[in-house]
């Protein structure tokens, strides 16, 4: 078979949708947003983990806010019936990802766990990645961001720090997720147990409103809630096929 | 290391190293960060390159007392997450907590002891030794005049700590030790002991309780314990096998707490005590209550009849009606309550008294009674406004000699009519103890910089604690990073300058918490226990706790029913002249104003209006039209004691007359991301106080006025409403009855893509 050949047919076999389906993970999150409180522990417990440049002011007004994970907020009504609802949003790591089909690069691409993982050093920045996401979860690095002396020290060392001119997103704490494989491994084990792994945002939520699982085992506590008659998709008529998977929040009149 | 071996060392790391609740400590193991990349010819004993440590402490951010277990890497501290061991916050931690690794390597801290140089506030300090500052300290503390002429003010402090400053004061003849932090709710103190005779504020279980009527208690952003609130509200939502809970938060301004709720009800500020009494009255009145004292309870709450009530505050009488219905059948319930007002201690005697109505008191998922801490701890030593102002007063009149504040900020969390900043020029000798150069510090005359609390040895039994005996060990987690020391043994060494060293019963922090703890673990243990061992796993686990709870029988004070009347708010500035309530309110993020110089912290949007970096004022969209003001307009906010300026943010749930700011912003000193950012409502405060001698922070009329210019606040997020993209979806009744299951929604839209073969 000739090069070209055994590239068309793995192109085939990659490009298939759900070709990911037979390995060994399929990463998800169920956010419970009748349990979430707009807290924002998450946003920080994530900043802390990934090495999250601050920005600034100057950026914050210019919209270029930089946290992987953020509490939206929507009101609803107006004085004296106004309703305020939270809801985390965080990169949804589709299965059928409208961003890893626009990069001219492949740097964002679907690994084997079923995570939309992204490639800094490949990135060249064109943001088509975060034009083409319509959660808005993809942030770009305008400028190099540096942390005075001492607060370098806090960098966690599993994570890279990203440049000026690459985009960057959630990757589900990859770092955790690696390390909890290896561990499987190292102790004889095939797979990682339940709740072995959890990111940053999952294992801080004071209201427990955030799990994280494997759906490809039916006994995980995320296979259990992404069943529960609540769940939803957010922009679910998209069909890009999330990994996170939101129950709904009880109006108690409506 | 004594009595452990390398081999043995190399287990624990790696036990360390896979389980994140394994903690682990060795003080000895804590030695200086690796400063260079170099290959190493004798490997460190202390950690093994590539393995993350975690050591379990205590939190230090607010006086919670969370347990936080810290992953540490090659002798730095990378991640704060909390203990899962540790009954207050189980494993979990807030944005604050988190951010405690940006106080430990903040670039503003303070790196040694200091003097000033020139006069006091101009801040031209010098650096100097250790010896030389103790050595300055302890002559003045020796020629100060004995009595109260000295003064330790310190933030809240328990534990071994605690002991330490009571015995060094007692030694020094002084009794003017006092407490003070901005948020200390001393309301619910004194309405506790008036019912009660409780010294101790109790346990409220809310992860048990079916419903939950919350009068203007914030208890998932700041209001005594809100990490452990937070999992109770989660729990009690969805995590019971019973019916889901119900919140309902009656307060002027929408608060997160009140956003979480299932139900927001806006009273008129002050009257909440009023609404309570007017529940009660509905529930006596319904028979719902049976007790011997009934007769009493109807006499007293007979003036509190629904009309009365709706009118003074503002809560119509059907839903008056429909509150007390679902109190006294949504059991067990809870009534909790955090009033800023005048009439707050009655207004929280009030609130507590319909948890007695509906007898959940002592009971689960009701409010159950604290055991006494297990280590030592102050009593009475948090000063209110009052003890405040008596201090000022004193200091004016030259009655103080020496004032040593220990990480406490009061030039910043007193309002500027206390006089406190001019109070610190009249005391010869200011000593801080503070980590950062906050407003309070830039006027001390020498400082003396402690350990930040991830450097330092201590105890913790958390208050209120919840509902059984539970304590903790905090230990450092790095090596100190400057020339600072814990505060403890600042103590000591001042106290050993005085000649007094052989009165402590140790002679560091360290000793006096291992010391004191092996001693409680010895005379708790079994005949033939190890307390080596027992000691190592306190502080593996972090945590200390006895399964037992206090059997406490509760009687409503007989004298307490009769006074449960709850007098109309006082407010300062005609409604005239000074047309709003300023409300002032915690930061979520900031909390009392030390969480400004926290990065993190200052790009945290607000979990209401997604502001960040900066101060703002919030006010009833109606309002704001009918003054011609819009979103991003920079107005004057004017109380009869000053005024500042903050940008306007339009708040869709807040009352008319009621304009609201958040505390924490507004520092002129505490380091480059809080200086001059922002205002501090604090300082318009008038000295309005209740009954427990504390400032009513919500007690003050205020004038809004335009100045003409537009500074918009700084706000992450965009469109705050969905415009029918359903981003957020709701379902009604208890969310098991949904007719568009999930199943559904999800599989409708996989439609499956397919790709031709080319």
């Amino acid at each position: 078979m000739s090069f070209i050949d055994r590239f068309i047919s793995s192109w085939h076999k990659y490009r298939k949708p759900g070709y990911y389906e037979e390995f060994d993970y399929a990463w998800t999150m169920s956010i419970d947003l009748d349990r979430c409180t707009g807290c924002g522990a998450c946003v920080t417990a994530c900043q802390a983990e990934n090495n999250i440049p601050l920005v600034g002011e100057k950026e914050l007004d210019a919209g270029r806010e930089m946290q992987w994970i953020r509490i939206e907020r929507y009101w609803e009504g107006d004085y004296p019936n106004a309703k305020l609802s939270f809801i985390p949003m965080l990169c949804q790591h589709c299965d059928s990802a409208p961003c890893e089909t626009v990069c001219p690069v492949s740097a964002t691409y679907h690994n084997q766990d079923g995570l939309n993982t992204q490639v800094y050093n490949r990135c060249i920045g064109t943001r088509s990645c975060a034009v083409y996401c319509p959660y808005e979860v993809r942030f770009f690095n305008y400028y190099d961001h540096h942390w005075p002396a001492p607060l370098d020290q806090q960098l966690n060392p599993d994570v890279t720090v990203r440049e000026k001119g690459v985009m960057e997103k959630c990757t589900f704490c990859i770092q955790r997720i690696r390390q909890a494989k290896d561990n499987a491994k190292d102790n004889g084990r095939r797979r990682v147990r339940d709740g072995e792994v959890q990111p940053a945002c999952v294992q801080t939520c004071p209201s427990e409103a955030l799990v994280f699982g494997d759906r490809k085992d039916p006994d995980s506590r995320v296979s259990k809630k992404i069943n529960d008659p609540r769940a939803y998709h957010v922009l679910g008529e998209l069909n890009t096929q999330p990994s996170i998977v939101y129950l709904k929040k009880v109006d108690a009149d409506a | 290391m004594p009595n452990v071996d390398r081999r043995e060392f190399l287990r624990l790391v790696g036990a360390g190293g896979v389980g994140a609740g394994a903690g682990f400590m060795l003080a000895e193991s804590i030695k200086h960060p690796v400063e260079h990349l170099i290959p190493y010819p004798v490997p460190p004993e202390e950690f093994s390159p590539g393995i993350a440590t975690w050591y379990n402490s205590v939190c230090g951010m607010c006086p919670a007392g969370c347990g936080i277990s810290v992953r540490t890497r090659e002798g730095r501290a990378k991640k704060i997450e909390g203990n899962p061991s540790h009954p207050v916050n189980q494993g979990r931690l807030c944005a604050l907590g988190q951010a405690g690794l940006q106080a430990l390597y903040n670039p503003d801290r303070i790196t040694g002891p200091l003097l000033q140089a020139g006069s006091k506030g101009d801040g031209s300090f010098v650096p100097t030794t250790w010896n030389d500052g103790l050595t300055r300290v302890a002559t003045e503390l020796r020629e100060a005049r004995g009595g109260d002429a000295v003064v330790l003010l310190s933030q809240g402090v328990r534990g071994q700590l605690a002991a330490l400053f009571e015995l060094f004061m007692a030694e020094l003849g002084s009794g003017a030790l006092l407490h003070y932090d901005f948020a200390h709710p001393h309301a619910l103190h004194a309405a506790n002991e008036k019912l009660f005779g409780e010294q101790q504020l109790p346990y409220y279980d809310i992860a048990n309780s079916r419903y939950l009527l919350s009068f203007g208690a914030d208890y998932l952003n700041h209001w005594l314990s809100p990490v452990h609130y937070a999992l109770g509200f989660g729990h009690s939502r969805q995590g019971g096998d019973g019916p889901r809970g119900k919140f309902v938060q009656i307060e002027p301004r929408m608060s997160m707490s009140g956003a979480a709720a299932d139900e927001w009800i806006p009273a008129k500020p002050g009257t909440e005590g009023v609404l309570a009494l007017g529940i009660a009255h509905g529930i006596v009145a319904s028979g719902r209550y049976a007790g011997d004292d009934v007769g009493s309870w109807t006499t007293a709450l007979a003036a509190y009849g629904p009309e009365h009530v709706a009118g003074e505050t503002g809560v119509p009488a059907k839903t008056i009606a429909r509150l007390v219905h679902d109190f006294a059948h949504g059991q067990p319930g809870l009534a909790i309550g955090g009033s800023n007002h005048s009439n707050g201690v009655e207004t929280l005697v009030a609130i507590n008294a319909l948890n007695y109505l509906v007898g959940n008191i002592g009971k689960k998922g009701g409010v159950v009674f604290n055991p006494e801490p297990p280590l030592p701890h102050s009593k009475n030593r948090q000063a209110n406004y009052v003890e405040m102002r008596a201090l000022v007063e004193r200091a004016r009149q030259g009655g103080v000699d020496v004032l040593i504040v220990n990480n406490t900020n009061p030039v910043f969390t007193l309002p500027e009519v206390a006089g406190f900043r001019e109070a610190l020029g009249s005391i010869p000798l200011v000593v801080s103890l503070s980590c950062f150069m906050d407003e309070t510090t830039s006027l001390a005359d020498v400082i003396l910089p402690s350990h930040t609390y991830l450097e330092s040895w201590g105890d913790d039994a958390p208050q209120p604690g919840v509902g059984f005996p539970v304590a903790a060990v905090s230990q450092p987690v790095v090596a100190p990073l400057y020339n600072t020391r814990a505060t403890g043994d600042i103590v000591i060494g001042l106290a050993e300058k005085l000649g007094l060293g052989d009165v402590f019963p140790c002679k560091s922090i360290e000793d006096c918490v291992r010391d004191n703890w092996r001693q409680r673990l010895a005379d708790g243990a079994s005949e033939g226990a190890d307390v080596d061992v027992l000691w190592r796993d306190v502080l593996r686990s972090g945590a200390w706790g006895k399964n037992t709870r206090r059997e406490h029988a509760v009687a409503f004070d007989p004298r307490a029913i009769g006074s449960v009347a709850v007098q109309r708010p006082g407010f300062a500035g005609s409604a005239g002249d000074y047309a709003f309530l300023l409300q002032p309110y915690l930061s979520s993020a900031l909390y009392d104003g030390r969480g400004a110089n926290l990065p993190w912290m200052q790009e945290l949007p607000d979990p209401m209006t997604s502001v960040v970096y900066g101060t703002w004022l919030e006010m009833n969209p109606q309002t704001a039209a009918q003054l011609g003001l819009s979103d991003g307009d920079l107005v004057s906010v004017a109380s009869e004691y000053g005024s500042i300026e903050a940008p306007l943010v339009v708040f869709p749930a807040i009352m008319p007359d009621v304009v609201a700011m958040p505390i924490g912003q507004g520092h002129e000193q505490l380091g480059r991301y809080s200086r001059n950012r922002g205002s501090n409502p604090i300082r318009i405060l008038a000295p309005m106080l209740d009954a427990s001698g504390a400032l009513a922070t919500a007690a003050t009329r205020v004038k809004v006025t335009a100045t003409g210019r537009r500074a918009p606040a700084v706000k992450t997020g965009g469109e705050s409403r969905q415009l029918g993209r359903n981003i957020v979806q709701t379902v009604g009744g208890s969310g098991s009855d949904s007719h568009d299951s999930p199943g559904h929604s999800t599989k409708l839209n996989s439609i499956p893509i397919t790709v031709e073969p080319a």
